[in-house]
């Protein structure tokens, strides 16, 4: 008994021993619908493949609470207690708060050595580069394409489709209207909801050089020519194609007036499968056009880099934590990712052979083939995000018009550095 | 009885002695024994309240955009910022605004449900427990239920009204700037009310009953006995309350940020709200540092004018 007792305790040594060598935990701040199981089934595969290649590794899914829109992220990283290794909605907008407050490192060194550059397209990785003057802290895992959501069934019975011009577009509206059924939902309590209506209303009212111009710091926000969007919304507003009570709506409220068939349009991107499929609606229903508009070209959607793999400065296992980016950006993941029925998105580079996982997704890549305009939301500096935000909400409360609204957001962005 | 006395005499006499003792040098001792027995306590403070406090003066006088960002001294400019900055302003009256609901609604229902429970006899039990039950949930859930209530198109209180032919009285609850405000305060002070209704309940049962019959042979009615007994025997307990309410609206922010987040266009945006905009989103930890003095400074002046208004009323 005592020989048993003794070798017992020297094997627990043992392992006690040798494990630690080798055992080490990535925290992994994963997607928002982690917790849906469909969800969650991929990304437990690409865990316990990640796993698999790396013995002795153990990933940890921390379930997020938030994003850099709501501070989320910024808060994660400051309690020091945060993720190694972070996925989160990004664009040049919501990493500058980061960056600017030195919570993430810079990872243009990862991008030459483990050929990262080569993993994106290369106009994005351009892009990158030019964002904070050649460094960068983000690897791009999905970027957006924001159009028009639509019901094939109610649009089929009206004999209506999505128009090619704005013009057309707001007759077509008005019939909407007409019938009692709201032609558009937007849920402007959500940051991200009230940019991707008002990005795609700004693209189709002054194209996408202009927009750029904007944002670049070439034209200013308050000009005409960039303005026109903000006065569109207004105009929208007084005709009661928006209803001021959406001011209060959050995106959940909002996509709820959507799927119970309600309204019949919203602006939304590639990611809405995940919130159609948690809402039970049948996605084979749905339709996806751009913005329509009266400038030649300008018909497209909105969008940039939506989501990105951040590693904050205080990561416990920097290591790992690029490697796992490695491993996400490598040929086999993305392809099982892109095929999968959860994917949501579009990848940030061409993944040749993949079929999208439902026939809403395949309109979305058709779309973006042609090119994304700019989505403000995610290319906007931090510190005027949140006067743009609200700008919004003013809109369509009816509080401010157009003009004065780009007004304040000029003011902000004359102030950003 | 004179034993009684006598032993109390003599604890007297011991005491004086020992303070006579202490005044001649010896209370050196004690006074150190008390500053290691109170050492723990003390490290405690300094660590949780006192440093952070002389962190957020020291982040006020510097512009920081994060928590490991070197800080560059830049004097009163955070505080010049925070006079300039319209929605200091903005946050500042809504405050105020938030406060005065949530003494009036909050405090105002909490005295209302006591007298009627009060006088209930068999069902107090249940409906203190009833009412009461707000008080358990979380801010944060309340402001997800309230939210769903107030949903313009799908919400309880709009759907209600519709159904009981009211349709003309729907509103975006949340979305009405004149409304907004209130609306969230309602939530807050629904989940608040439960607490003053008991320690009203409490005061209640403190009121001596002779005054009631007193006030009933003088021939009083009802509202003669809630006015000339009830409310002045409630004094106490209604400062209390008043002061504790206070306390909990400048400590408003759960069901905002749940709620409207400071929309639309800021109409319900707080002081507690905007500095966490400021520091958690905006990253701009020296005005949010301002903000945090400027809230302090506002606790401490009601604190301060409150209990001498208290003060003046008990004398």
């Amino acid at each position: 008994m005592l020989k048993f007792l003794a070798r017992s305790t020297a094997l627990v040594a043992m392992i006690a021993i040798s494990s630690p060598a080798h055992a080490e935990t990535l925290k992994m701040w994963g997607p928002e619908q982690i917790t849906e199981p469909l969800v969650a089934q991929l990304w437990n595969g690409i865990k316990a493949d990640f796993e698999k290649a790396n013995p002795g590794v153990t990933v940890e899914f921390m379930p997020p609470t938030g994003t850099i829109s709501n501070g989320a992220v910024q808060a994660a990283i400051q309690s020091d207690a945060g993720p190694d290794v972070i996925l989160t909605n990004s664009g040049i907008g919501r990493i500058s708060v980061v960056r600017n407050a030195k919570q993430v490192m810079p990872l243009t060194e990862q991008y030459e050595k483990r050929g990262w550059k080569d993993e994106i397209y290369p106009w994005l990785y351009t892009e990158l580069k030019g964002q904070f003057g050649g460094e960068i802290y983000e690897v791009p895992d999905g970027l957006d394409a924001l159009g028009i959501w639509y019901h094939k069934d109610i649009f089929e019975k009206a004999g209506w489709t999505i128009p090619a011009t704005w013009t057309e577009f707001e007759a077509l509206m008005k019939s909407i209207h007409e019938t009692g059924l709201q032609p558009i939902a937007i849920g402007p309590r959500t940051t991200g909801s009230a940019g991707h209506l008002f990005g795609n209303l700004l693209q189709s009212a002054s194209g996408k050089e202009v927009i750029g111009k904007a944002l670049r710091r070439e034209i200013a926000w308050d000009d005409p020519s960039v303005a026109a969007g903000a006065i569109r919304l207004q105009k929208l507003v007084e005709a009661g194609y928006i209803k001021k009570e959406m001011a209060g709506l959050d995106l959940d409220g909002a996509s709820r007036l959507w799927f119970n068939k309600r309204a019949a349009m919203f602006v939304a991107g590639p990611w809405f499968t995940a919130n159609a499929r948690k809402a039970g609606y049948d996605l084979t229903n749905a339709g996806y056009a751009p913005m329509p508009s009266d400038i030649k070209g300008a018909a497209m959607p909105t969008g940039g880099v939506g989501w990105s793999w951040l590693v904050p400065v205080n990561s416990r296992q920097p290591e790992l934590a690029v490697k796992w980016i490695d491993f996400m950006l490598s040929d086999a993941v993305m392809k099982k990712r892109a095929q999968d029925p959860a994917s949501t998105m579009i990848y940030p580079r061409e993944i040749p052979g993949v079929e999208p996982p439902t026939p809403v997704l395949k309109d979305i890549f058709a779309a973006a083939a042609g090119g994304v305009g700019y989505n403000p939301s995610v290319y906007l500096p931090g510190t005027v995000l949140d006067t743009y935000f609200q700008v919004i909400q003013g809109l369509i409360s009816g509080q401010i018009g157009g003009e004065d609204g780009m007004k304040q957001i000029q003011a902000k962005m004359a102030e950003a550095k | 009885m004179a034993g009684h006395t006598g032993g109390l005499s003599a604890r007297m006499s011991e005491r004086r002695t020992a303070r006579a003792a202490s005044s001649d040098g010896s209370s050196d001792g004690d006074a150190g024994t008390a500053l290691w027995l109170m050492a723990p306590a003390l490290a405690l403070y300094a660590v949780f309240t006192l440093l952070p406090i002389a962190a957020t003066f020291w982040l006020s006088f510097n512009s920081s955009a994060g928590f490991n960002t070197s800080a560059s001294f830049v004097g009163f400019d955070n505080y010049a910022k925070a006079v300039y900055d319209p929605i200091v302003w903005k946050s500042l009256v809504h405050t105020f605004l938030w406060l005065a609901y949530h003494v009036v609604m909050a405090g105002g229902l909490g005295l209302l449900l006591a007298l009627a429970v009060s006088r209930l006899r068999i069902t107090q039990v249940f409906f203190r427990t009833a009412f009461f039950l707000p008080h358990l949930v979380s801010l944060a859930v309340v402001g997800v239920i309230w939210a769903n209530i107030y949903d313009p198109f799908f919400g309880l209180l709009n759907t209600a009204l519709t159904q009981v032919g009211l349709g003309a009285f729907t509103q975006g609850w949340l979305s009405d700037p004149a409304l907004v405000l209130l609306s969230v305060n309602v939530a807050s002070s629904w989940q608040g009310f439960g607490l003053y209704m008991l320690l009203f309940i409490a005061g209640l049962q403190n009121i001596d009953r002779s005054l009631y019959d007193a006030a009933e042979v003088d021939g009083a009615d009802a509202f003669q006995k809630l006015i000339y007994v009830t409310l002045p025997g409630l004094r106490e307990v209604t400062t209390f309350v008043v002061s504790l309410a206070m306390i909990n609206g400048l400590k408003g922010f759960a069901t905002v940020y749940v709620m409207t987040n400071g929309g639309p266009f800021y109409q319900s945006e707080l002081i507690t709200t905007y500095i966490y905009r400021l520091a958690f989103q905006s990253q701009d930890h020296g005005l949010a540092a301002v903000l945090c003095i400027l809230l302090s400074l506002l606790a401490i002046t009601i604190t301060i004018v409150f209990n001498r208004w208290r003060a003046r009323i008990s004398q």
